[in-house]
């Protein structure tokens, strides 16, 4: 069979690539080849990432909960940034261009894609490694460098760019229009095409791997809803992230040498700039190519690992597979014809305009079987409220009042009105941005005793949960109701304006959640890093869960199984099932060892296996095949 | 089951590792497809693409192309047929029109510059001839790397299934790039 040499050619490659076994800590901590490290380094530099976005939010936060208050902490680590004890307008800017990028990048797209399709795909598909270890090696590498240069530009004199994570032309294609457009600018532009390097490289490996490495028995339809997920993720990197490249040169080129695709009749101060005839709004085209289906690139592995999560700790199998596939399939498909929406106000041909709503309307319905589907797994399981449920639950409270918004803003009667409001930010940071952290929280409890080994603390998991979860929506529920009085995002102090002034008591609440919120992070990070350490002993498979990865031993190996690769007998959900010993039946073990709780559609459909049912409940069964 | 895993161990599979290669095609294509689509958003909405009757150089250059991707067929067919001298001799001419290319491309550009129609230009579409063939340039390097990893195979004596591994992917990226810049020399010529 073509799957056996598939993996087993994998074995031959393992051995090719790690020769004789003695590894280094160079080769195996810092160059190494092995998904489950390269995973490990994606989540670390995850979460170091994120513990900077959420400190540059907090900084943010204080401007526009004080701005009239003068912080003299704030100078003495930011010097001239924060002259005063004030955040200057252009470091502001600065802040939440670098927060987003940060968090829709750096930490939603890399920290989760990153770290979870290299640690599942293939544990759960029974592969020894990825495709190409060599490939995925260097998508870690590019992404810390891509990660370093982000970051190096807050050391430069002009600082990091500041023209908004969407970083739109003219603003950010003339370097000399403010110091955020200057040298940051340039960083900005060579981070993100490393990074981009890094997640199509990555995205290669995966797409490859499902495609071609799963163990014997694994067809596309027993594979769990995470892989799902990352397979589909995936795709839409390598159809999406090239298009953000062709627009990064363009703009490269309009910054650097002088061209004009972007630029057309500026004038600053005095000088009138020589470009001519290029068009912003086709920047606002090629980025939104890739914005859209950058935000379920961000969302999509979320939803994968909540589906896992919650059917395991519901113990019951996950409500509407198929459909769950086929939403995705159909979330997949329908992003790449939406990114209009985003540009409602740019002067759209109206007609052109309502084809978008129309598309953006329609992708409300695969998202809601999503939805309905998580909740009627949960609807009478015997729910198991571990940390990782919670903040899958979570994951699912924050889709629905997030994505209910999403429904206002794709009619563009409404967009007009509530474009660049703070209605926008509160829409995408429930949808997205807590909906997508809370998938990966929630796969990081999951998984933890996979990738350390160890247990983490239960206890201090429901804190961080509860903290998390009520602060979050502290902080971004009120901001709906700024939106709809017409509070507009980025602006440094919105108080000048004599309407918006009441709603400054509002700011300070939110920001003092925010507050809060990053200090229950403490009780994560502490977790987290206390437990690879000094966490207890993890057993073999801590939430009783069917998937391929738990059969793995405890203690890592270089390609995953000590020995021969399990084959897999049937679908990754069989919780619960009626008849059977357990209430769960791993996907490894063969349907005659469970002839007690087999189900005429198990077969397939297999005429021989089913006379062999058939005689086995004459024989044992006879009262329920007489009541049939 | 040992016997047979160890058996399997010896088989060099290189149908995964081709994937690979076919999605970067994908994905490079798709670069390419944003430049283009920008370049007809742009024209439809100014009326005017680049204006250019485009140099015959790039004539000369898409036949030079052609042919190469006719050499690097040869040089497939003589690694089938197991002749390793005669494969590396294509190989080298695949090379060595791959270069005449590139410098033909150059002659291209240095004849575009000549007439007026500079990179730095106020018209877009003109400067999208020289983002489109440059980074086409880039990837004829990065295939002139493809082909010295199939010679380089093709002189240590790799064993068959290696070479042909070899042979194929740079068969699969050069065949693409060709396609490419048949592709874009047409746009263009078609989208004046």
């Amino acid at each position: 069979m073509s799957t056996i040499s598939l993996q087993d050619t994998h074995h031959h490659d393992n051995h090719d690539d790690h020769g004789h076994h003695h590894e280094t800590f160079i080769s195996k901590y810092i160059f190494s080849m092995d998904h489950k490290m390269i995973a490990k380094q994606f989540l670390i530099t995850g979460i170091i990432m994120a513990v900077i976005a959420m400190g540059l939010s907090i900084l943010f936060r204080l401007q526009l909960a004080w701005p009239d208050k003068s912080f003299p902490l704030l100078e003495s680590f930011l010097g001239k940034w924060a002259e005063g004890g004030r955040i200057k307008p252009d470091f502001y800017l600065a802040l939440v261009t670098i927060h987003g990028t940060i968090m829709v990048f750096f930490v939603l797209t890399a920290g989760l894609s990153g770290t979870f399709s290299n640690l599942l795909i293939p544990l759960q598909l029974g592969a020894r490694d990825m495709a190409s270890p060599f490939l995925n090696m260097l998508s870690y590498w590019f992404f810390f460098s891509a990660c370093v240069i982000m970051m190096g530009s807050f050391f430069i004199q002009t600082g990091p760019a500041s023209a908004g994570w969407t970083i739109y032309p003219p603003l950010s294609a003339i370097p000399k229009a403010i110091d955020g457009s200057a040298m940051g600018m340039t960083m900005w532009l060579i981070s993100m095409v490393m990074f981009v390097a890094s997640s199509l490289m990555g995205g290669i490996n995966y797409v490859t791997t499902v495609l071609n490495m799963r163990t014997k028995g694994m067809d596309l339809w027993k594979m769990p809803l995470t892989i799902w997920a990352f397979f589909l993720t995936a795709i839409l990197g390598i159809l999406s992230f090239p298009v953000l490249v062709a627009g990064v040169v363009l703009l490269i080129f309009d910054r650097s040498f002088g061209t004009s695709f972007y630029l057309s009749d500026i004038v600053m101060g005095t000088q009138v700039l020589p470009n001519e005839g290029g068009s912003p709004i086709l920047w606002q085209h090629l980025f939104w190519f890739l914005g859209h289906p950058e935000v379920y690139i961000v969302i999509m592995p979320a939803l994968g690992i909540s589906s896992e999560i919650i059917s395991i700790n519901s113990r019951k199998p996950i409500f509407g597979y198929h459909a769950m596939i086929y939403s995705l399939i159909g979330i997949t498909t329908l992003s790449f014809i939406v990114w209009g929406h985003h540009m409602f106000v740019t002067g759209m041909n109206p007609l052109l305009g309502g084809v978008f709503m129309i598309t953006t309307l329609i992708i409300a319905v695969p998202s809601a079987v999503k939805t309905f589907n998580y909740l009627a797994t949960l609807w009478r399981g015997n729910i198991r409220f571990t940390p990782a449920m919670l903040f899958a639950i979570g994951l699912v409270s924050f889709f629905i009042s997030g994505g209910l918004t999403g429904i206002f803003l794709g009619n563009a009667a409404l967009d007009i009105n509530l474009h660049d409001t703070y209605f926008v930010v509160a829409h995408f940071h429930l949808v997205m941005g807590s909906a997508a952290i809370f998938g990966m929280l929630a796969g990081v409890y999951h998984w933890f005793p996979k990738m350390f080994g160890k247990m983490m603390s239960a206890k201090l998991g429901y804190l961080h949960f509860w903290l998390t979860f009520i602060c979050a929506y502290l902080v971004f529920f009120p901001l709906h109701f700024l939106g709809l009085d017409g509070v507009p995002r980025r602006y440094y102090a919105f108080t000048e304006f004599e309407f918006m002034n009441k709603w400054l008591t509002v700011n300070v609440f939110v920001t003092w959640a925010a507050i809060i919120a990053a200090l229950a992070q403490v009780a994560f990070l502490f977790n987290f890093f206390y437990s690879i350490f000094r966490g207890k002993k993890a057993p073999q498979n801590p939430w009783e869960a069917n998937t391929l990865e738990w059969t793995t031993p405890v203690e890592h190996l270089h390609g995953n199984w000590p020995g021969e690769i399990p084959t897999v007998y049937r679908w990754p959900y069989d919780y619960s099932k009626p008849g059977a010993e357990t209430d769960f039946i791993p996907q490894t073990v063969p349907f005659s060892q469970t002839m007690s709780s087999n189900l005429p559609h198990d077969f397939e459909g297999n005429t021989e296996a089913e006379e062999i049912q058939k005689g086995w409940e004459v024989k044992n069964k006879p009262a329920a095949t007489e009541a049939e | 089951m040992v016997q047979t895993i160890t058996q399997q161990d010896l088989n060099f599979n290189a149908k995964p590792k081709k994937f690979v290669v076919w999605l970067f095609v994908v994905s490079s294509t798709i670069m390419f497809g944003g430049w283009t689509s920008y370049y007809i958003v742009f024209a439809a909405s100014k009326g005017k693409g680049h204006g250019l009757v485009l140099p015959d150089v790039f004539t000369y250059s898409t036949v030079v192309l052609l042919l190469s991707s006719v050499m690097l067929y040869l040089a497939s067919r003589s690694l089938r047929n197991n002749n390793r001298k005669q494969q590396q001799l294509f190989l080298w001419l695949t090379m060595a029109l791959g270069l005449v290319f590139g410098y033909l491309q150059f002659q291209g550009w240095t004849s575009l510059y000549n007439s007026g129609a500079a990179l730095i230009n106020n018209n877009a579409a003109i400067s999208m001839i020289y983002i489109v063939s440059g980074f086409h340039l880039i990837h004829i390097f990065v295939g002139i790397c493809f082909i010295l990893n199939a010679l380089v195979g093709s002189y240590k004596q790799l064993p068959i299934e290696k070479a042909t591994y070899r042979q194929d992917i740079t068969a699969i990226f050069w065949h693409f790039i060709d396609i490419l810049w048949i592709y874009l020399y047409v746009f263009l010529l078609l989208n004046n």
